[in-house]
């Protein structure tokens, strides 16, 4: 069932309006911080198609969050190439093209629910993008009732969903994503992920996921890469078709994909020798 | 914090005892040796004899003291301000700041009146000077606040640094805003107090009535001002602690 991406039924599932279009390209990215043993990102080469969901799963501190930083230009690669939407970071962000979930919600404290989700619409005014209506964004996410709620009255899942709003609210080519599930216990997890599915699914933006649970890497993305120390590994397919319901984290597929993910996970740690 | 919450012997209970002792100690000493402490009662009768004198020079040293906050407190948020949107102007002027703070500023007195005159302008200068750094540096701290994660959003939006300062960095830095008040404020009553009696000059405020009173020995007098001023310390730091704990709530940080 992992299967290696470059067969063209892939392409043809993920790639929708563009087929087989490479919207997102690392060539030979190399990122060190002097603390680290080891650099953030070694040599990483990746193409994503546009309309993908990829995610990119590692422990802490493999280079996950700073593939992620890179991509979105809030840090500098010390070199190789980074092309989102055939031009650099810096141009995508001025152009408004990049969504960003950060691993806490990051929301204002004193705007309100609907404040926050319109905030991408009040900066950076001068960047064509169409916006989404907030109130209809609120009701996909079931926060309709918090509308005019403070995110201090807010659980953890409720600010994660409204940080996902926040993120789409503004049509992102290209949503980042930083293990925004991570402070969220195991059923409100799922709850959320299943959400953000079904809000991908409608609008199909590249989606670049970082995560450290192996459950959360089958069940979202069309694509799974694992990053230890800095490099990261051929990339496979997930072939759960779509859209996966609730409840599919029971079904044998499942089962079989998460374990052999696991398996691949194993394995590339010990050729990493971590 | 609720009334109820405060009226709990819990809550009351440990200073006011506290407050027993130290009155109680106060009394011991003061029965047994005159010269050092007048006794409370003395205290006491010294206050309501000449309460219209001690709140009218209490009103003047706040009238030294609270302009001097303002002014003091408006500059060091617009500077901090400043200074978050250039590095280089923040090297310039931290150390300035720094070197301001330690150095011993009531000296800056004497040579202030040199050209302030010996009026109260003086006074509203050195509690300005007094209070700058806390405000200053709280206002620096906060405007370095915000969240991470916000930040790095505010970044991949690409919103302009007005827009991030407007939108995140000032009202993020709101809580070190009220804490540069708290310990502003009653700092500011301090500041003019000292420059009354360093400066002398004219013949009003209660640092310089303290001091007359105590240059007569009129001890009575001298401590029923220093509890006169202690009480308008208390009254504003929680006149301000009020509107902090008002203000951080409904605006969503507590």
């Amino acid at each position: 069932m992992l299967r290696a991406t470059s067969g063209p039924r892939d392409r043809l599932l993920s790639a929708p309006g563009t087929p087989g279009a490479d919207c997102i390209v690392l060539d030979g990215v190399t990122k060190r911080f002097d603390a680290m043993a080891w650099p953030a990102l070694d040599e990483v080469s990746l193409s994503i198609p546009q309309g993908q969901f990829f995610t990119v799963i590692g422990p802490s501190g493999a280079g996950k969050s700073t593939l992620l930083r890179v991509l979105a230009g809030i840090s500098r690669p010390d070199s190789g190439r980074v092309s989102v939407f055939g031009e650099p970071p810096e141009q995508a962000s001025r152009a408004k093209h990049l969504g960003w979930v950060p691993q806490s919600p990051a929301l204002l404290p004193w705007r309100s629910v609907i404040d926050n989700v319109r905030l991408p619409l009040q900066v950076n005014r001068g960047a064509k993008c169409e916006a989404r209506d907030p109130e209809e964004l609120l009701a996909r996410l079931n926060l309709s009732h918090a509308r005019d709620m403070l995110p201090a009255h807010l659980s953890g899942g409720m600010r994660q969903r409204v940080a996902i709003a926040r993120a789409f609210a503004f049509r992102p080519r290209l949503l980042l994503m930083d293990e925004p599930f991570g402070a969220l216990d195991e059923m409100t997890r799922e709850h959320v992920a299943h959400l953000l599915l079904e809000l991908w699914q409608a609008e199909k933006p590249t989606v670049i996921f970082v995560t450290h649970s192996v459950g959360e890497a089958v069940l979202l993305s069309d694509t799974v890469a694992v990053i230890g120390r800095g490099r990261l590994s051929p990339s496979v397919g997930i072939d759960l078709g779509r859209p996966r319901p609730e409840g599919i984290e029971d079904s044998q597929g499942f089962h079989q994909l998460t374990a052999s993910l696991r398996a691949q996970l194993r394995r590339a740690f010990s050729d990493a020798g971590g | 914090m609720r009334t109820a919450e405060l009226l709990r012997p819990s809550r009351w209970l440990p200073t006011a005892v506290a407050a027993a002792v130290v009155l109680g100690a106060w009394q011991l000493v003061a029965t047994s040796t005159t010269a050092v402490l007048p006794t409370l009662g003395s205290i006491w009768s010294a206050f309501t004899g000449n309460a219209g004198t001690l709140f009218a020079n209490a009103g003047d040293t706040l009238e030294e003291a609270l302009p001097g906050l303002a002014g003091s407190y408006v500059v060091a948020v617009l500077l901090a301000v400043v200074m978050s949107q250039s590095r280089m102007l923040t090297r310039a002027l931290l150390p300035l700041a720094i070197a301001l703070n330690v150095s011993p500023v009531i000296a800056f007195a004497p040579p202030l009146t040199v050209f302030l005159g010996l009026g109260q302008m003086p006074r509203v200068v050195l509690a300005a000077i007094i209070t700058f750094f806390p405000s200053l540096i709280n206002a620096i701290v906060g405007l370095a606040s915000a969240d991470r994660g916000a930040v790095e959003v505010f970044e991949t939006l690409h919103a302009s640094r007005w827009e991030t300062l407007w939108r995140l960095r000032l009202p993020a830095s709101l809580p070190y805003l009220f804490a540069a008040a708290r310990i502003s404020a009653p700092l500011s009553i301090v500041g003019a107090t000292v420059a009354e009696m360093v400066l002398g000059g004219v013949n009003v405020g209660l640092g310089r009535q303290i001091q007359t009173w105590s240059s007569y020995a009129e001890l009575n007098l001298a401590w029923a001002g220093i509890a006169v001023l202690a009480f308008f310390g208390l009254l504003i730091t929680g006149i301000v602690v009020a509107l902090e704990s008002w203000v951080l709530k409904a605006r969503g940080f507590r």
